[in-house]
């Protein structure tokens, strides 16, 4: 109880202290285009506390003349705006290479889709009411990118996945998965060290987009844990209180 | 109630209509019947006269004198009212027409000419002049009093029948106007006494099955809905108070006593943890509140295509097998063979399938059996079934779980929002699919609950209503 709760607050701040210190230039700088000004006031407090540098653009000309002139880690784009929408101001930038990781607000009642919002070169997507946690935790998603290489191999810690031969080994020893475990196992593995909400998992691993009523992912998760983790060593994958899980590489 | 307010009536409009109706069919009926009657006494006249006179023609010049002055005939003096004898130069000879009437031609047809007497009021007569023996005219004119008697019959029992039918028609349009205007009234005072907040209050219905006890029934049917409506939203207020007040209060209970200083860190780590377990519920309930609001302001037809419902079973099934096995309840899925395709939003169809899967491994005890099953319907539409062996759902409380922001006192205990069932039942409105709920078997203490799905046909549905 004591390790999960120190875990929780190290690391809600983005980078860990000890990277780069507590300077402001540390401060990952977040765009926020967003139009309702109690959200945005919302957004822009939570993430500031959360060790954000937050810039706020009411409009999609404003958000547009922001992105243009700064360089921000990630940005935070409204689906709705006004004078350009969302998609349109996400487009522009791309079509003038601002490669910033974009993440998409929508309304559910808005009617649009996923799609049309990641096809116009959003990074991820989220669907209003969202819980503050779930932003800074895909925020800190976008900002550090899986690794996607093209290794057939994947190592953290004593973990060793082969993508081709679809096997697990812990230090040497094999680890019989499931399917759908081995799927969380490996998107686990390609975020390493990064904190994962349960909606993260069900989009991603699942492909779903719904809340569900009780602790699905943590029984997945309380699975996979039992077979992966030594009974006698430090859990692998770590609760983190009030979010989600995420798979610690041990120092 | 204004006499003013009875005339601007429909009834009364109405029945002022039918009163200049049954006017005017009475005078085209007299104007007919008057027409009719005096072409056929023109007719009678002329002949009479042209018999009369070729009669008196043969007559001796004396003879006809004769008769003429003392009017000797039978006919002279009955059928025909005035008879004369003239010379050539329309000079008297004999008879009771002292001269020569203005206008009148020798030549053996009927005209009509209008006598100016010396000393009466000037008649009409009609006339005929035929020349006889001893270059003499012999005049005979017969008067039209006939067809004015006739007319006068006419209009007299015109004005007997029509004046006090008339009356009574409009006397009968009052009484009607004023009724109607009574029963609006009274309707107007219900309708003032509701919008006052009285919501009980319904329109006067009377038993009769007229168009405006109809009118009524409709808006009392209507009123019930509302009032249901807003009862309904009234206890959902109420609920999700409480539901939100209870894990609020433990929370400050617990902050209370950690603010005394007295607890070790270990307690106060347990304190923190319990809290937020309690704020989470607390932000679950709001969170799906939220959803459902959303999904019912949605008109998302836009995401809809055509989706597989095997698929997706099959997906929720895989992802729930963990959960269900920790509880020891053996989940199935019975896929009808082949795709079963049905026309939605495939997120929002996984959230209800996710959800219906969820309420019945909560309310199945260990041991026991949560099934799923697939079947197309034979005409375009699908159906999906979820069946558990749990408690089951008493009947009376069926129709309420499908209600908006429903929630069970069972699942009040149970973690979660408790509100994944209205959930459900906004998703599918949305799709225009029906949820049903029955007993999964039968003759058993523990009946389970089955929740069935009926999708329409897989073409694209029409928009909701509003």
């Amino acid at each position: 109880m004591a390790d999960r709760t120190m875990n929780a607050t190290s690391t809600s701040e983005p980078f860990p202290q000890g990277e780069a210190g507590p300077g402001r230039e540390a401060r990952p700088r977040v765009l926020l285009v967003e139009d309702d000004g109690k959200i945005a006031q919302e957004v822009a407090e939570e993430l500031e506390s959360r060790g954000f540098a937050v810039r706020h653009a009411q409009t999609g000309r404003d958000g547009l003349a922001a992105a243009m002139a700064e360089t921000f880690d990630v940005m935070i784009v409204d689906r709705m705006l006004p004078q350009m929408d969302g998609l349109t101001l996400i487009e522009t930038l791309r079509g003038r290479q601002v490669p910033s990781p974009v993440l998409v607000l929508s309304a559910l009642s808005a009617v649009d889709d996923r799609v049309s919002g990641l096809k116009a070169g959003g990074d991820d997507y989220l669907t209003k009411p969202f819980a503050m946690e779930e932003l800074a935790a895909r925020l800190e998603a976008l900002m550090r990118r899986p690794n996607n290489t093209r290794e057939t191999m994947l190592h953290v810690g004593p973990l060793s996945m082969d993508l081709i031969e679809r096997t697990v080994t812990r230090d040497g020893q094999p680890i019989e998965l499931l399917p759908r475990e081995f799927r969380l196992l490996e998107y686990l593995m390609r975020r390493p060290n990064q904190v994962l909400t349960r909606t993260m998992l069900l989009e991603d691993v699942w492909n779903y987009r719904f809340i569900p009523q009780t602790n699905l992912v943590d029984v997945h998760i309380g699975k996979l844990r039992r077979k992966i983790d030594d009974p006698a060593g430090v859990p692998l994958i770590q609760s983190i209180r009030g979010t989600g899980f995420m798979l610690r590489v041990p120092e | 109630m204004q006499l003013g307010e009875v005339l601007r009536t429909a009834t009364f409009r109405l029945t002022l209509a039918v009163v200049v109706a049954m006017i005017g069919t009475a005078a085209l009926q007299f104007a007919v019947g008057y027409s009719q009657t005096k072409a056929f006494e023109f007719r009678r006249t002329d002949e009479l006269l042209h018999r009369e006179a070729a009669l008196l023609a043969r007559e001796q010049k004396q003879d006809l004198e004769h008769k003429i002055s003392e009017r000797a005939t039978d006919d002279l003096r009955v059928v025909i009212n005035q008879a004369a004898l003239f010379d050539t130069a329309h000079r008297h000879i004999a008879g009771d027409l002292h001269t020569w009437p203005e206008g009148l031609v020798v030549d053996g047809h009927v005209h009509e000419v209008t006598v100016l007497p010396n000393e009466d009021a000037p008649y009409i007569l009609r006339i005929l002049a035929v020349p006889v023996a001893g270059d003499r005219v012999l005049v005979l004119g017969r008067g039209l009093h006939m067809i004015a008697e006739w007319r006068l019959m006419m209009r007299h029992s015109l004005l007997v029948s029509i004046v006090p039918t008339v009356l009574f028609a409009l006397l009968c349009g009052i009484v009607l106007s004023h009724r109607a205007l009574g029963r609006v009234g009274r309707m107007h005072e219900a309708i003032d006494r509701i919008m006052d907040g009285d919501l009980h209050e319904r329109l006067p219905a009377g038993r009769q099955r007229d168009e405006m006890q109809r009118l009524a029934g409709s808006v009392n049917r209507m009123l019930d809905r509302l009032e249901h409506l807003m009862g309904e939203i009234r206890d959902v207020g109420n609920d999700i108070a409480h539901d939100l007040r209870t894990p609020l209060a433990r929370v400050r209970a617990r902050l209370d006593r950690a603010q005394a200083g007295t607890l070790s860190a270990d307690d106060l780590r347990t304190v923190i943890a319990r809290s937020i377990d309690d704020l989470d519920q607390c932000f679950s309930i709001i969170t799906a509140l939220l959803r459902i609001g959303e999904i019912e302001n949605a008109r998302r037809r836009v995401g809809f295509s055509v989706v597989d419902l095997n698929e997706i079973a099959t997906d929720i099934v895989d992802l729930y097998e963990p959960i269900a096995e920790t509880r020891q309840i053996r989940l199935a899925f019975h896929a009808a063979s082949g795709p079963v395709p049905v026309h939605g939003d495939r997120d929002l169809l996984i959230e209800v399938l996710a959800n219906l899967i969820d309420n019945a491994l909560k309310f199945t005890d260990p041991g026991g059996d949560v099934t799923l099953a697939t079947y197309p319907d034979g005409q375009g539409g699908a159906r999906l079934e979820v069946a558990d062996t749990g408690i089951g759902i008493m009947p009376e409380e069926r129709q309420a779980v499908m209600n908006r922001f429903y929630r069970s006192d069972k699942s009040r205990n149970v973690p979660g929002s408790g509100l994944g069932l209205s959930l459900v039942s906004a998703i599918l409105r949305l799709h225009n699919a029906q949820l049903t709920i029955a007993n999964a078997r039968r003759h058993d203490a523990r009946p389970g609950a089955l929740f069935g799905v009926a999708f329409p046909p897989s073409a694209p549905v029409a928009a909701p209503p509003a």
